[in-house]
């Protein structure tokens, strides 16, 4: 495609009382060379909008430079179909955030329109992936319970072929074991509807149903899954557009129990989901002699939230133990029935089970540490009372039910990160060059994926396989994979359903815009994608090891293999390439590092400094409009680049910085650990571990390290981003000027 | 020594009148609001928790029942409607059919039938006593009650029917006193309790506790009952015939029982006192009673058979004074004769049956129970200090 550039400055929001214009558009048309350059004191609106449109369509612009507001805003005005656009933020980080008139803000706007100059003339218009293959739009949901099924159920509704794997010979997972399910709106405990889910399951002509089945192998990406499925001992292939992870859960283990809690010592002492099975069509009664139950106790949390034994909560535990204390009450109403917690949990409406617990004489006891005793034969309960301050015992019990947790099925199989690093001990140590912590994917045999990274989707916490709950629900660390029910995190029925729609929901958006050559998420509806100029691979892996989704596989020549559908365009496979041979059309190791090369940078005695700041697009970049919206001033020597992630910064382009005279480079990143912030997990936590690399660079060119920084900024840090940018600023000044400057 | 729990004690309360306990989750809010709740001393929280698990023996033990005047800001509060003054009040019930040793109180509160029964009984027995026992020549030109019923005749009847309440009511309270103070009732020196007993009749006659919950309307209106009825208890007992006729103890000048109605001047103390006592009790019963009809507030959210036989024996009580009042100063003398008849069967029955074993049993377990409280941290302070 030949460029045809054309710029616009608007001149509203305050732009033109801080700007000298005109200086810009002679800036523009001279230096720049952009033949055209208009102005609008309004661009967003409907005549600046025809404006532009009116170039492009009698001028044939398609290269715009549009100089206005932040380009998080108004991004639907600025929308031009097969046009490269790039949004300078004169309004938002120039404007508003430095002083008006100031020789220095007219500079500061300058560069941006050099930076931007130079970035339009690196990008091309994408051209959206298409695969080989013929692409699937089926849905596969691995898992026949609950959330497998209505998965399935409300993808077929929406017009998707599913195809619906359940390992055991029947339908139904757990869900098969309970007779009577208290769920919202938890007025009472009502009959388990279940067979008419399996029913409507079995029915539907859209759903196709694998039972006494196993996925053997899935071997591609979003749209082009390839899978194996195993059933009888013969072996179907399905091709799949994406799916759905719905293995379910299993009760955690009662042997690995305290002992105190008295599991085995008693057949009278059983687990929750024993008495579910136990009693799933009779009458409770005493384990050991078939008598009625007229004395029971519940033990609630047993093992859960305990470090030792199952660190988390299961959410369920508290109400299916009231379910079971009232199925025992209506029974037999005379009995007493105890039930010992650490904090009863009911969310929401379950609050009501819980009423209807006390008000049909349930006794609720709040101890953290009660004691199963057992003699001869005889099971009783000691418990501290923490209301009371007193210890109850509880003599004569007939049942005492252990409320256990739930563990999903990911968490079951060795880790691989373990045995990869026995391989390393092996090979040459120096090629542990990056400690990237490494993920915890276990050998579960649910999916046994085809993927360079492991054979199962990676654990964020306690080996489920979620993403932060809040920005990316049902999102695995693997594109087109997505987790629902008890496998995603422990839920009750109601969570369940919600969450076996919601994956399907998010099923077909990823089978949508893969077929649109799109990415599926975060950066929805992006159609560029990573390209790899193989011929100058090293083939040191990097790529391969670090793609946070397990994007790319690899040849046995260690070649990279890269699966588009399967890639989030985050960019960190370019910052980690040493080589720079992956770019994508409209973002690239050169085009950052021309927009660099871009920045005029002031002689010495000017004792004007120059900071490049790599700002994460997602949250460190919005922070800095935040700043600018609440007119916030900072130092004005700052030149901000957005990233898509911070984890796609090449190190390059601190060699690029400096060699230029920069004086300083900022890094701001999302937050990284535990609660991560990062859109693409480990893009900001990968940045990091490479600057620690960077000194060497630094000393190679005798430079200082404190030159380069970097900082985790989230999007409400907007506040301390004037501060911290002016302290950086000053620092530098200590430091003195870079002196490469004017070479 | 660990606690044994007893589901039964929930069952046992509701027949006194618990509704909402069970609901209680002991968040503490109720303690939290409480004025008169302390850290030696704090309820109603605790006792949701005793009540749940049945321990008879702590609540048995406890002297918070008693230091509750429900004023009823635990029961607004509440988050659960658990209601915990009304739980304090079916506590104190229960206590006070626990201390009653003739086991009657406990059948009075938990049968409205044996309730109704035992009133009308006696109600009639009274009535059948004073058409039995009347003097010979009514006199039925006037309304001249002392013809009929002689006021030191009926001095006597009512001096034995004190004696006999009195020994009950003395001997549940001693029991009372037992039950809260245990060991430490002999324990402490007698020298104690004579220099806390000036909280005792502080107590009796003020209820000044009370002053201090939020709503000091409930004070005012129990104060008014209680000073309302003091004041004719004590005129139609003590100065029915002047004084204490059959000692020969009694002034003729002050005497309730007369004849005729103007014998004493306007301002004459016996009239005064007459007059507030029947307005005192009038205005007070019955905006109890109408606030217990409306459910106005949260004290008069439940009202247990023995709160609605209290409230009427004692309006009707009034209303038939109120009325014997009127056909005096008519002149009539049957419907005097009829209408003190009646007053007496509405007024003993409520005296003999509920001063020792329901409600009016408060007037000495209340007062005792607080001077008790005082005695026992005044001894605790002192055991802390020469320990």
């Amino acid at each position: 495609m030949e460029k045809k550039l054309a710029a616009y400055i608007c001149s509203g929001c305050g732009i033109g009382d801080a700007l000298n214009i005109e200086e810009l558009v002679a800036l523009t048309t001279g230096d720049l060379k952009v033949p055209v350059c208009r102005t609008h004191a309004n661009l967003c609106s409907q005549e600046g909008a025809a404006l532009i449109k009116q170039d492009i369509e009698k001028e044939g612009a398609n290269a715009l430079i549009i100089a206005a507001c932040s380009p998080r805003v108004m991004y639907d005005v600025f929308n031009f179909e097969n046009c490269i656009v790039d949004r300078v933020n004169l309004r938002e980080q120039v404007a508003w955030s430095q002083p008006a008139g100031d020789e220095n803000t007219q500079m500061m706007a300058a560069d941006y329109l050099r930076m931007s100059a130079a970035k339009v003339g690196a990008m091309d218009l994408p051209v959206p992936y298409k695969p080989e293959k013929e692409m699937s739009k089926t849905i596969l949901v691995v898992g026949g319970g609950l959330a497998g099924m209505t998965s399935a159920v409300e993808a077929s509704k929406a017009g998707y072929q599913v195809v619906l794997v359940e390992k055991e010979p029947e339908l139904g997972g757990f869900q098969k074991k309970v007779g009577q399910i208290a769920t919202f709106p938890y007025k009472d405990v009502v009959e388990n509807p279940l067979n008419d889910l399996i029913k409507e399951v079995t029915s539907s002509p859209k759903i196709k149903v694998y039972t006494g089945a196993k996925v053997e192998k899935t071997v591609g990406g979003p749209g082009v899954f390839e899978v194996s499925i195993k059933q009888n001992g013969t072996t179907a292939q399905e091709n799949i557009g994406a799916i759905v992870l719905a293995a379910g859960w299993q009760p955690y283990d009662p042997t690995k129990l305290d002992k105190k809690l008295g599991f085995g010592a008693s057949p009278n002492v059983i687990t929750n989901t024993m008495f579910e099975e136990r009693y799933l069509k009779g009458k409770v009664s005493r384990p050991s002699d078939g008598q009625g139950v007229s004395k029971a106790a519940f033990l609630q949390c047993a093992g859960s939230r305990d470090p030792q034994y199952l660190p988390y909560c299961s959410t369920v535990c508290c109400n299916t133990s009231l379910k079971q204390a009232l199925k025992i009450k209506a029974e037999n109403p005379e009995a007493d029935v105890y039930v010992i917690f650490k904090e009863m949990r009911t969310p929401g409406q379950a609050e009501d089970l819980y009423r209807k617990a006390q008000e049909e004489g349930v006794i609720f006891i709040r101890c953290q540490s009660p004691e199963v005793k057992v003699e001869g034969g005889k099971v009783a309960v000691e418990a501290l009372d923490e209301l009371l301050g007193e210890t109850v015992s509880l003599d004569g019990l007939d049942l005492v039910v252990l409320a256990t947790g739930m563990v999903p099925v990911t968490a079951f199989g060795p880790d691989i990160s373990k045995e990869v690093k026995q391989e390393e001990k092996t090979e040459d140590k120096k090629e542990e060059e990056l400690l990237v912590p490494p993920d915890i994917i276990r050998r579960s045999e649910i999916l046994n994926l085809e993927y360079r990274q492991g054979p199962e989707v990676p654990a964020l916490k306690y080996d489920f396989p979620d993403s932060h709950f809040i920005c990316f629900p049902y999102e695995t660390r693997r594109t087109g994979i997505y987790a629902a029910g008890c496998s995603h995190r422990p839920m009750g029925i109601g969570s369940t359903k919600e969450d076996g729609a919601g994956a399907a929901m998010k099923a077909i958006q990823c089978i949508e815009l893969t077929w649109r050559g799109a990415a599926v998420h975060p950066r929805a509806g992006d159609l560029t994608f990573p390209e790899f100029a193989m011929q100058r691979c090293t083939q040191c892996k990097r790529c391969t090891v670090e793609c946070p989704f397990g994007a790319i596989n690899e040849d046995e020549k260690a070649n990279p293999l890269p699966q588009p559908t399967r890639c989030r365009r985050c960019g960190v496979c370019m910052g980690a390439c040493p080589e720079r041979i992956i770019s994508f059309k409209n973002y690239s190791v050169g085009m950052i590092g021309n927009m660099i090369k871009a920045i005029e940078v002031p002689a010495e005695e000017d004792e004007k400094p120059r900071i490049v700041v790599l700002a994460c697009e997602n949250d460190a970049y919005p922070a800095l409009d935040m700043a600018g919206l609440r007119r916030m001033n900072y130092a004005p020597w700052y030149r901000v680049i957005p990233l898509r992630c911070l984890g796609s910064m090449n190190l390059v382009w601190i060699a690029d910085s400096l060699s230029k005279g920069i004086d300083g480079i900022l890094l701001l990143g999302c937050k990284h650990g535990d609660d991560y912030q990062c859109h693409f997990i480990k893009g900001s936590e990968l940045s990091s571990i490479r600057l620690s690399k960077v000194s060497e660079t630094l000393n190679r060119l005798a430079l200082e390290s404190d030159r380069v920084r970097f900082e985790m900024v989230s999007i409400i840090d907007y506040e301390k981003l004037p501060a911290l940018l002016n302290e950086f600023a000053e620092k530098l000044q200590e430091i003195g000027p870079n002196p490469f400057k004017g070479w | 020594m660990s606690i044994k729990v007893d589901p039964n004690l929930v069952k046992d309360l509701e027949h006194f009148g618990l509704k909402d306990a069970k609901k209680c989750f002991h968040c503490g809010n109720c303690t939290a609001v409480c004025p008169l709740s302390t850290a030696e001393n704090s309820f109603p929280r605790r006792f949701h928790k005793y009540i749940q698990m049945g321990l008879t023996e702590k609540i048995m033990k406890s002297p918070e029942p008693w230091l509750c005047y429900y004023c009823g800001d635990c029961s607004t509060t509440c988050p659960r409607g658990a209601d915990p003054g009304e739980t304090m009040m079916v506590m104190r019930r229960w206590l006070t059919s626990k201390y009653d040793w003739t086991g009657f109180s406990r059948k009075f509160y938990t049968s409205e039938i044996f309730e109704i029964v035992a009133v009308t009984i006696v109600g009639i027995l009274v009535g059948l006593a004073l058409i039995l026992f009347r003097a010979g020549h009514p006199d039925m030109e006037h309304a001249f009650l002392n013809t009929v019923w002689p006021a030191p005749a009926i001095e006597i009847a009512d001096l034995i029917m004190a004696a006999v309440l009195t020994f009950f009511l003395l001997s549940n309270t001693a029991r009372c006193a037992w039950f809260v103070m245990g060991d430490l009732l002999f324990k402490i020196p007698p020298a104690l309790y004579l220099a806390k007993a000036q909280e005792l009749v502080i107590h009796f006659f003020t209820q000044k506790r009370f002053g201090q919950c939020t709503d000091r309307k409930q004070w005012i209106i129990h104060l008014l009952i209680m000073t309302g009825y003091s004041t004719i208890f004590l005129m139609v007992v003590v100065f029915l015939a002047g004084g204490i006729h059959v000692i020969g103890l009694s002034w003729k000048p002050i005497m309730f029982q007369r004849d005729v109605v103007g014998d004493y001047a306007i301002w004459h103390p016996m009239r005064l006192f007459g007059y507030y006592a029947t307005a005192a009790l009038l205005y007070a019963t019955t905006y109890a009673i109408i606030g217990r009809l409306r459910k106005s507030k949260a004290p008069y959210q439940n009202s247990h058979g023995t709160d609605w036989m209290f409230l009427i024996l004692l309006e009707l009580t009034t209303l038939t004074g109120i009325l014997i009042n009127f056909t005096r100063l008519l002149d009539w003398p049957m419907p005097t004769y009829v209408l003190y008849v009646v007053h007496l069967m509405i007024a003993v029955p409520m005296l003999i049956l509920e001063v020792p074993f329901a409600k009016w049993a408060h007037l000495t377990f209340r007062p005792v129970v607080l001077f008790l409280t005082a005695v026992k941290e005044e001894y605790m302070k002192e055991k802390k200090m020469f320990a």
